[in-house]
């Protein structure tokens, strides 16, 4: 009974590494990304990709299971930290949070659409119109 | 100058719908509070007072209010393309009775990615949580601790250029400002320190804000001057023979958001016409997942036997919803005020409420 329940356990773990966030930007974009990059991306601190260009963040709805992921993985915030953050900003007037879109199809989309455009999304559902950029 | 501004945002805001994309945002805090105990001040016949909010006389008795802290704000912002923002924020306030004003309107141009202009009335940026004080879901507390924030301008209506930088893992920001208040009458020295209406003026106010964050660490320096001009009645102030006298403000702010450790700090000094009005605050903070209790103290002192006062906070902060907080406070005030310098006496207080962002 008790290996039963830990195996179930561990499998129901082993699901959640599964569904890993896949950060992703245009095929064209050469950029590489690490988790820095991308939180000063996320966070307003900069405007660019650290290779050029200009980077425009994307994100998923707030209450996504994959936006908490996100926000406490790479941004290393909660959701309620963010919020506050963001509040101070757009209160402001010293800055906007990123575009929330409904689902992973909507910010492949854009950002298979733009060059500019960075999102993410859940890595099962990544195809050949955009370019992963990092995964976590 | 106020009205003809807004009402020519509030028209950028009504029309080209097909131009501007218009975000509305807003901010809410219903807050309610009374004094369990206090001293009053004898000598102006005040009850048992615990004043909250300085600026706009926000104040609690011993009957339980809804009035000093709550508010509601809604901030319309368009975006003219090209860099070119329009933006304006209705502010609507227990403490001013729920009248409902154009607190700020203003312009907005990205110059380029580091540099912002923008011109218009804005809140002055003088304190760290100045320029966001009505916004209680930005920071623990159920408002800025009020020993500090005991300023009677608080908008301005002038320029100012900000930047941000990424320099290495630091970032670096802030802004330059330039600009002037005209406030008739002023709330807090008409109402609450000279009772009479009182005209307030403040020229050439030019100040430098330059704030450093890297991960968990965040300082904020600043410098401020202006040129003091009062009315109190019809009759011009004279200071040491002149009608004018300079204020020169400093301020430091160095700030840690270390893993669920939360330390808050604050030290300013306002040299006014040779005269030090220093003040400082302290706050501790830790997250236990959704709770953050917090203790804080705060402290006003312009001098031995002048205007001497310190407050003792405690509270806890809920986050129960993804955009709203829940707050308890309890605030211990000190008074110690020289002879017709006390301010609102000893108190006790306690005041409970709710912040939401939308």
């Amino acid at each position: 009974m008790k290996t039963l329940f830990c195996s179930i356990l561990l499998s129901l773990m082993s699901l959640q590494a599964f569904a890993g966030i896949a950060v992703i930007v245009h095929p064209d974009n050469a950029s590489s990304l690490d988790k820095k990059a991308i939180s000063n991306i996320y966070l307003g601190k900069t405007k660019s990709f650290p290779g050029g260009g200009q980077a425009v963040p994307i994100n998923l709805d707030s209450g996504l299971p994959m936006r908490e992921d996100f926000d406490a993985n790479v941004l290393g915030k909660s959701s309620s930290q963010l919020k506050s953050y963001w509040s101070q900003k757009v209160f402001t007037g010293k800055g906007t949070p990123p575009k929330e879109m409904a689902n992973d199809d909507e910010v492949i989309k854009l950002v298979s659409s733009n060059p500019n455009i960075i999102g993410y999304i859940d890595s099962s559902k990544v195809n050949d119109s955009v370019k992963v950029a990092a995964e976590f | 100058m106020k009205l003809k501004l807004a009402v020519s945002i509030g028209a950028l805001l009504l029309s080209s719908p097909v131009l501007a994309e218009v975000t509305i945002s807003g901010f809410a805090s219903i807050v309610g509070g009374q004094v369990i105990e206090g001293s009053g001040v004898d000598e102006f016949d005040l009850p048992p007072t615990f004043l909250a909010d300085y600026p706009l006389v926000g104040a609690y008795e011993e009957e339980i209010s809804f009035k000093p802290d709550t508010l509601f704000g809604l901030q319309f912002s368009a975006d003219l393309l090209d860099g070119l923002t329009a933006t304006a924020q209705i502010v609507s306030r227990g403490a001013d009775d729920f009248d409902v004003s154009f607190e700020w309107a203003y312009i907005s141009y990205e110059l380029n990615e580091h540099w912002t202009l923008q011109g218009g009335k804005k809140r002055l940026p003088l304190y760290y949580y100045s320029d966001f004080f009505d916004v209680g879901y930005a920071y623990p507390w159920i408002r800025p601790p009020a020993d500090n924030y005991t300023w009677q301008i608080f908008n301005y209506t002038g320029v100012s250029a900000l930047y941000n930088y990424l320099v290495g893992d630091w970032t670096l920001s802030g802004q330059f400002y330039y600009g002037s208040e005209d406030d008739e009458p002023n709330k807090l020295l008409s109402e609450f320190f000279f009772l009479e209406p009182t005209r307030e003026i403040w020229n050439d106010i030019g100040g430098v804000v330059l704030q450093l964050n890297r991960d968990w660490l965040d300082i904020r320096v600043t410098h401020m001057q202006y040129t003091n001009e009062r009315y109190i009645g019809d009759v011009q102030q004279v200071w040491d023979g002149s009608t004018d006298r300079k204020g020169k403000f400093y301020g430091l702010s160095v700030n840690i958001d270390y893993e669920n450790f939360l330390l808050l700090t604050e030290l300013n000094r306002l040299d006014l016409s040779g005269t030090d009005l220093d003040t400082y605050m302290v706050t501790l903070g830790y997250r236990f997942g959704d709770f953050m209790p917090y203790a804080g103290y705060a402290d006003f002192n312009d001098g031995e036997g002048g205007e001497v006062h310190n407050t003792t906070s405690l509270g806890i902060r809920w986050d129960f919803h993804p955009s709203a907080a829940l707050k308890l406070q309890y605030d211990d005030v000190e008074d110690n005020g020289g002879p017709g310098l006390k301010v609102a006496g000893d108190s006790k207080s306690v005041s409970f409420g709710v912040d939401l962002v939308f």
